[in-house]
């Protein structure tokens, strides 16, 4: 378990990091927390010829909040994000998902970027991501491009980055009389999910449904949006009933995995259990009620 | 007063200091490192393995292959007794012309790093022929199987048939037959194994740090391989983070690191890495039972008929099929069942071979057991304790001969009131009190197991107590710690006997150079064998001290008494003298006690010092426990949560209540890894797919239930002099069958649950679904 050799630069500035990117070009990866790569450079599964540490690179992290819109770093660590007022606050659905992000020795050292980069499709905060349609600022020497988050995540463990690309920010727009909800299921707390759920709920003046989102993660190479479920909440007054009977039009077809452990059969049967409670959770917290 | 008291456990300091010193913290002058090479392929014939790239690699030492292996090399010997005769299917160091599962070693690679070593190890061709891998013990049996060895894939073959089980199951009321499915897994110590190994060329002797367990054992099998004078060679066990039963067998690596030290006389070590340890340590529990229980219509239970298939993996170890062994001499558990019957197999599949893991053979046992009665006592509309009860061996019967043997040794029950101690289990759990079935959707079970678990097996012990001039006893142990706390049970036994503080009673043990003879750490034997070792030469250094005094100060030793570590006459108000006083006078060469010159033996004068070897009655000591579980399972989800746990036992007599404790609770959790969590699946290749901590899920925090243990010192082992039952492999042994019945209870099901780990997806299975419901 010893990686095989490969030259290590730990620039301090991202005109530096793109320098080296744009020399070594395809040879090169970039290290954010390093929670999945270092396990694979030790296992030989990654083998790049040189690595370039973001670690170094103060620019990359940190949190604002200006007219309701959040910037976080890419660097920004999952612990910190969690420990965030503004995050717990502005962005409670982020904050659900991280508390399933591994435990506070991986969060304490994994990264917001390094995780929607890697672009698991069993992990949490891509799937939060696309719930916010969030926008994913890709810097590199050529400078800086927007793209939605349904546009950033194309495949498993495949992003829209190019070579000499970087994750540098992610950009949220903070919905403030919405409730959220997340719920996921794993072998172990803190494990990839065998199934997870992320929802967003905005009632109307009436206490009607105004917006809804709702993603299924851990079933196919990207989290999957379920739209019909939605549009079967819009304009209703949400009960328990209704939620069960709008969660029978996840579209089960389009879940793909499967395997021994965890058959499709079972991913289908208990998705819709997770989708009614992510719900659940998010129509009781509307109103900026806590259950 | 130290027996019995929870005393700290004196070696704890160290390790939370970080005083500790693992095997990877040793080093010494010069020292390379090595990485085994190991094959990748689960069944293949060797063609050619080309070195050359690799040794043209700078830092490179050496590359050893099979062709480097001295001419006549035995293979490693198994070190028990086994049915029938399996050396055909014995391990090499490295493979001999095909490999039998993936992780096997092929080469040592010694390097100025181990880094160095994986890049070499890369540039190690290996022309190897594919061949099919056999997986499944049922598809090894085939007529047209692959053959893993040339004697065949049925390596052995035994059974029982005790009183009349076919007139049994002819007569009986109730049956219930099933199968019950124990996945395999193992132990994953905290720390993976190590070794350093030491050649002084000039006089030929051999030290090796790292081994633990069994050391003088495997001491004497490498010298075997390596044609060694025994005492030529040391072994060293340093601070050893867990074996469980795994740790310290002697594996082919045990030969090639000293043999690579002696081969370079430069030190060598080796320090097994996570993925090197999911394929090369021993493997275990990987066996199916299909079980049929009979009663008659007042719900004594009249026969167990056992079909029992153990998949051994590539090669028989130092273990042989002891694990099966055991699963089906001690099946009936407690449990007075004179009609058993029990058809055995075990097959050589192309994994990792199996070994021992704590509870061996008995988690596995009790789980099939135990389920297979819950199922009859459903059938029968008779209350589960109610049955077990019913059946339990009474104490007017003990010690009970079950009637079966496993090792060469019958299977016997020392001592206990099972009833006894089952009514007191089940009064303090609540058993028969009414509970809420159903709490905020969860559905909610109570589940139990009955269990006998074998303890304090294995030939003798041996320790040598010595007394310095200070009044400070020492102990040197032939026995192993891998974090049991046997440097304070051994200390408090001393203690108790010689009347010294604990702080001044230290306990040495995993070295040969220490002792001459040792058995060492396995089924739950240390605080029976090696205690009563301690406990018997405490003794004599007691006798011996008052006889000393005795003869020193002219006093009737019947009126001198050893207490507070000094000998007292009587009622005076001042000792005669201190214990190290005496140690002084004795020893050789003392100028006190006027001495006639002797050129033979001085036997009166040869220290404070007193070595002690005991043998173990073959029965060792049985310990009877019930466990109990409350779970609460999702049925939507299949999702489990054990909400409260609880062992009750009978160990006989407690030396240090805490240390119970800790191994009862420690062993829980374990259990409940191997009820839900691990497991070292294959694919059809026979690649292992679960062989990172990834895949491979161990039991954390979040997982914990809280734990009650219920000791009780009820019915004191009568094979041996302090009455103390094993207490190390109470823990997990019953917890799958406990757990799993609780689930069926939850879920009302009468079908599922049999297999292995109960994973939600199996949960759920067991009450049947329909995709989208």
């Amino acid at each position: 378990m010893k990686p095989a050799p490969f030259d290590y630069f730990a620039p301090t500035t991202l005109e530096e990091v793109f320098e080296l990117l744009n020399r070594y070009g395809g040879d090169a990866r970039v290290i954010a927390g390093g929670q999945s790569l270092v396990p694979m450079l030790a296992l030989r599964l990654a083998r790049p010829e040189v690595v370039v540490d973001l670690n170094r690179v103060p620019s990359l992290s940190g949190i604002t909040e200006e007219d309701g819109v959040l910037r976080i770093g890419a660097m920004t660590r999952q612990a910190r994000a969690l420990a965030s007022d503004i995050i717990g606050t502005k962005l409670p659905l982020l904050h659900q998902g991280l508390l399933n992000v591994g435990h506070p020795p991986t969060r304490a050292r994994g990264t917001l970027g390094g995780s929607i980069s890697h672009a698991d499709p069993a992990a949490e905060t891509p799937m939060v991501m696309l719930a916010y349609g969030a926008k994913m600022v890709i810097a590199g020497s050529a400078g800086e491009r927007t793209v939605e988050a349904a546009e950033f995540t194309l495949d498993t463990f495949e992003t829209c980055l190019e070579d000499g690309e970087i994750l540098k920010e992610i950009i949220v727009e903070a919905s403030a009389d919405e409730g959220t909800g997340f719920s996921e299921l794993a072998r172990r707390r803190g494990d990839f999910a065998m199934v997870s759920a992320a929802a967003r709920i905005r009632l109307d003046a009436d206490g009607r449904c105004a917006e809804a989102h709702l993603m299924i993660g851990a079933v196919a190479p990207v989290p999957l949006r379920c739209d019909a479920v939605a549009d079967a909440l819009v304009g209703t007054q949400l009960t328990e009933r209704r939620i069960r009977d709008a969660v029978r039009l996840i579209d089960l077809n389009s879940f793909s995995f499967d395997n021994a452990e965890v058959s499709l059969a079972y991913r289908r049967h208990i998705a819709p259990t997770l989708a009614s409670r992510a719900l659940a959770q998010a129509v009781g917290r509307t109103g900026g009620l806590r259950t | 007063m130290a027996i019995g008291e929870p005393i700290v456990r004196v070696e704890d300091e160290r390790f939370l200091r970080g005083e500790g010193r693992f095997i990877a913290d040793y080093a010494l002058p010069r020292m390379v490192e090595a990485h085994i090479l190991r094959s990748p392929y689960a069944h293949a014939t060797i063609r050619s393995i080309g070195l050359d790239q690799a040794l043209a690699l700078p830092g490179v030492h050496a590359v050893l292959t099979c062709d480097d292996l001295p001419e006549g090399l035995p293979p490693i010997h198994c070190r028990i007794p086994t049915h029938g005769d399996l050396s055909p299917y014995l391990q090499y160091p490295l493979a001999l012309g095909k490999v039998r599962y993936v992780g096997e070693p092929v080469a040592v690679i010694v390097a100025d790093t181990r880094a160095i070593a994986e890049d070499a190890a890369e540039l190690v061709e290996l022309d190897f022929d594919p061949l099919p891998a056999v997986t499944d013990p049922a598809a090894a049996l085939a007529a047209d199987a692959e053959q893993v060895h040339e004697a065949g894939n049925l390596a052995g073959r035994w059974g029982f048939d005790l009183g009349d089980v076919s007139g049994a199951l002819e007569a009986a009321t109730f049956m219930v037959s099933d199968r019950f499915s124990i996945q395999r897994h193992t132990a994953m110590p905290m720390e993976t194994r190590g070794l350093l190994a030491y050649y002084d060329v000039g006089r030929g002797l051999l030290d090796i740090y790292g081994p633990t367990k069994v050391v003088h054992t495997n001491r004497n099998l490498l010298a075997t391989m390596l044609r060694m004078g025994e005492a030529e060679i040391r072994m060293i066990e340093p601070d050893v983070g867990g074996s469980f039963g795994a740790r310290g067998e002697f594996y082919p690596e045990d030969f090639l690191i000293p043999f690579a030290a002696i081969k370079l006389r430069r030190p060598v070590r080796w320090i097994e890495d996570r993925v090197e340890h999911f394929a090369a340590i021993n493997h275990s529990r990987d066996c199916v039972f299909d079980v049929t229980v009979a009663a008659d219509a007042d719900g004594i239970i009249t026969a167990f008929d056992v079909k029992l298939v153990t998949d051994m993996g590539g090669y028989i170890r130092t273990h042989g099929d002891v694990v099966p062994s055991h699963a089906g001499a001690s099946f009936p558990g407690p449990y007075r069942v004179r009609n058993y019957r029990l058809d055995a197999m075990t097959v050589m599949t192309n994994k990792t071979p199996t070994g021992t893991y704590r509870a061996p053979g008995m988690f596995e046992a009790n789980f099939a057991r135990e389920r297979a009665i819950d199922r009859l006592a459903q059938k029968m509309g008779m209350e589960r304790a109610e049955l077990r009860r019913k059946n339990l061996i009474l104490p007017e019967q003990m010690p009970w001969h079950v009637g079966t043997e496993s090792v060469k040794r019958p299977t016997i029950f020392d001592s206990g009131n099972f009833p006894l101690i089952f009514d007191r289990a089940t009064d303090a759990f609540g058993w028969s009190l009414p509970y809420q079935r159903e709490v905020d959707g969860w559905k909610r079970g109570r589940g139990m197991c009955a269990l006998v678990e074998p303890s304090g097996l294995g030939p003798f012990e041996g320790v040598r107590i010595e007394v310095d001039q200070h009044g400070r006893v020492q102990i040197f142990s032939g026995s192993s710690n891998q974090g049991q706390g046997h440097e304070t049970v051994l200390a408090q036994i001393a203690s108790e006997v010689l009347t010294v503080p604990m702080e001044k009673v230290r306990v040495r043990h995993g070295d040969t150079g220490i002792i001459t003879f040792g058995g060492g750490t396995y089924a739950s034997r240390t605080a029976i064998i090696g205690g009563n070792a301690v406990y018997s030469a405490s003794i004599s250094v007691r006798t011996k001290a008052l006889d000393a005094a005795s003869r020193r100060f002219g006093i009737p030793v019947e009126e001198l008494d050893l207490r507070e570590g000094a000998i007292w006459h009587g009622l005076n108000n001042e000792p005669v003298a201190k214990i190290g006083d005496i140690a002084r006078m004795l020893m050789p060469g003392n100028q006190e006690i006027l001495q006639t010159p002797s050129a033979g033996n001085i036997p009166d004068n040869d220290g404070l010092v007193v070595t002690s070897y005991v043998r173990a009655v073959s029965a060792g000591a049985a310990v009877f426990a019930v466990h109990l579980a409350d779970v609460l399972v999702d049925p939507a989800t299949g999702e489990t949560r054990v909400e409260r746990y609880m062992v009750a036992c009978d160990v006989g007599r407690q030396i240090n209540p805490m240390i119970v404790e800790g191994q009862i609770v420690g062993g829980v959790a374990q259990g409940l890894g191997g009820t839900f969590l691990e497991e070292l699946t294959y694919n059809e290749e026979g690649q292992l797919t679960t062989g990172t901590f990834t895949d491979y899920l161990m039991p954390n925090i979040y997982d914990m239930p809280p734990v009650t243990s219920l000791v009780f010192e009820e019915s004191p082992a009568t094979t041996n002099a302090l009455g103390v039952k094993g207490v190390g492999e109470v823990g997990p042994s019953g917890v799958a069958a406990a757990v799993g019945n609780a689930i069926a209870d939850a879920l009302g099901t009468s079908v599922g649950l049999n297999t292995l780990p109960l994973t939600p997806q199996r949960v759920i299975e067991a009450i049947g679904f329909e995709v989208g419901a």
